[in-house]
């Protein structure tokens, strides 16, 4: 992001956790996790401690691409303000050993498959919980169909 | 270590019970517990009592002692568990540890929960966790678990359907069931989509009950004749965090069956009739697996073929698990083992399982990372 920019304006809406994503300077967002040093352990989100050997951990980069490894389309009411339906999905990520839970894009729920390549977008999606709005991550299509 | 026995066990009706408060049921439960094993309040040297919901629904903290007061146990220890869907077989876990241990001769367990409240929504991890506050809840983990089922080991919507109908139809011969219509697989899909591709019918319905044992040891369990049911095993294992978990090879459930198994000395093909957590259609077919009823991915063809229905080589869920009998959280747990005890006492009315000697009842709670929180697997015989 730019010096002059928080990551509240560059979004449109505070992030619903602080960490969990940047943007580059070109505007692509990106998901921060952790890594380990000591036995090259990743984890998302971010721990301050490696769960297996409990050294520090570094708050790193995680890249914003993936492969879809399951997705399910949630149509009943929703938490969190979140669209109804909204799609989400377990994403192997291409630049780190993670596979992680993520919300997917809506305007497109339900249209995903697994293998799907998914790119990292974040917007305003549904609130925290007291009906403030939050940036959130989620992941569309890489490639057009 | 020192025996562990189930002396008497009750559970309550499951489903909407507004008149009934947390004690109250806690309470029915208790006391028809302490009426089955035959003995009184006095008598009891120590009690677990699990329950979820009611700080969150009710502002209602440590109950466990209103409940055991309400029966008359006064002074004795009372501990209060929280474990999610493991409350109850978590609060059993302990007491049979008590009775292993030679800490006591007579602890009651009880599960009691009230969930049936406009204010309940999807039950998720709470506000301080990443997945929950980006959509994952109860029934979403379960239903990529479906998808990925689905692609893997070519699992269809039908088998899925089948695990709901075959739960209608032990239901409708448990008097305490919530859903004793019987079903069709037809009507199982028709119904309103939850979490593709899990339709209603194949989510567990929230429920208000109560369940209760009696575990005892071996000097106090003989009072109680041929009915007195021995613990050969109880496990408790917690999930892990694992990078890329694997969720249609569930490590923690396969982990913990075996476990129960070596601990108790029998295999899959010496159990006559078993609980499982069946809190949706496919949780169903991952525990038939972990269980070893089956082979890795062959969870729906096993469903399909009957084998688990009334009258099939190994009946599952008898009781009409959580997808008919209904699912009041931290009762769930004992309810599961309080089954199986009917059965391997020829008490079971029409659902008997014929001649069981060996029963297993499985459970599991809460989401993390692509595991579960906790995992038990009980092994009962007579």
């Amino acid at each position: 992001m730019t010096m002059a920019q928080t990551l509240d304006q560059v979004f449109g809406a505070p992030p619903i956790a602080s960490g969990l994503f940047d943007v580059d300077a070109s505007g692509a967002p990106f998901l921060m996790g952790g890594h380990c040093e000591q036995c090259d352990r990743y984890v998302f989100p971010y721990s301050e401690s490696c769960p297996a050997c409990l050294s520090g951990m570094k708050h790193v980069r995680l890249g914003g691409e993936g492969v879809i490894y399951s997705h399910t389309t949630v149509r009943t009411k929703p938490p969190y303000g979140l669209p109804q339906p909204y799609s989400v999905a377990f994403i192997d990520l291409n630049d780190a050993p993670l596979r992680i839970f993520a919300l997917l894009d809506h305007s497109m729920a339900g249209g995903f498959r697994i293998g799907d390549r998914v790119k990292l977008k974040v917007g305003v999606i549904g609130h925290d919980g007291e009906g403030d709005p939050r940036a959130r991550g989620y992941f569309t299509l890489k490639d057009s169909r | 270590m020192a025996a562990a026995y189930i002396i008497g066990a009750s559970t309550t009706a499951f489903g909407p019970q507004p008149e009934k408060s947390i004690v109250s049921l806690g309470r029915d439960a208790a006391l028809a517990a302490l009426s089955d094993a035959g003995v009184d309040s006095a008598s009891v040297n120590m009690g677990f009592f699990a329950n979820v919901f009611g700080p969150l629904l009710f502002g209602d903290t440590t109950i466990g002692q209103d409940v055991f007061g309400a029966i008359g146990v006064q002074r004795a220890p009372i501990i209060n568990i929280e474990n999610a869907c493991t409350s109850g077989s978590s609060a059993f876990h302990l007491a049979v540890q008590a009775i292993e241990a030679d800490a006591a001769d007579i602890v009651v367990v009880v599960g009691a929960e009230k969930m049936c409240v406009p204010t309940l929504g999807l039950v998720g991890g709470g506000q301080s966790d990443y997945a929950s506050r980006n959509g994952m809840a109860a029934p979403v983990g379960f239903a990529m678990r479906a998808a990925r089922h689905m692609h893997e080991f070519g699992t269809t919507l039908q088998q899925f359907a089948a695990v709901t109908v075959k739960s209608r139809a032990f239901a409708a011969k448990n008097p305490l069931a919530q859903f004793r219509k019987p079903t069709n697989v037809e009507e199982v899909l028709a119904g309103p989509m939850i979490a593709d591709p899990l339709t209603r019918a194949q989510c567990c319905p929230i429920a208000d009950g109560a369940s209760a044992i009696v575990v005892a040891s071996e000097k106090a369990a003989r009072a109680n004749g041929a009915r007195a049911v021995r613990v050969n095993a109880s496990v408790l294992t917690s999930g892990e965090s694992v990078s890329a978990p694997d969720i249609v090879r569930w490590g923690t459930d396969i982990r913990t069956c075996a476990l129960a198994y070596e601990k108790a000395g029998v295999g899959p093909d010496d159990v006559d009739v078993a609980e499982c957590h069946d809190a949706f259609s496919i949780s169903e077919i991952l525990h038939y697996e972990a269980l070893g009823f089956c082979a890795a991915g062959e969870g729906g063809r096993f469903v399909e073929s009957g084998a688990s229905a009334p009258g099939g080589r190994k009946p599952v869920n008898p009781s009409g698990g959580l997808l008919s009998r209904g699912h009041p959280v931290a009762a769930t747990g004992v309810a599961q083992i309080s089954e199986i005890v009917l059965h391997l006492r020829g008490e079971a009315g029409a659902r008997q399982t014929p001649d069981a000697k060996v029963g297993v009842a499985q459970c599991m709670g809460g989401d993390k990372d692509g595991d579960t929180k906790s995992c038990t697997v009980v092994v009962l015989s007579r």
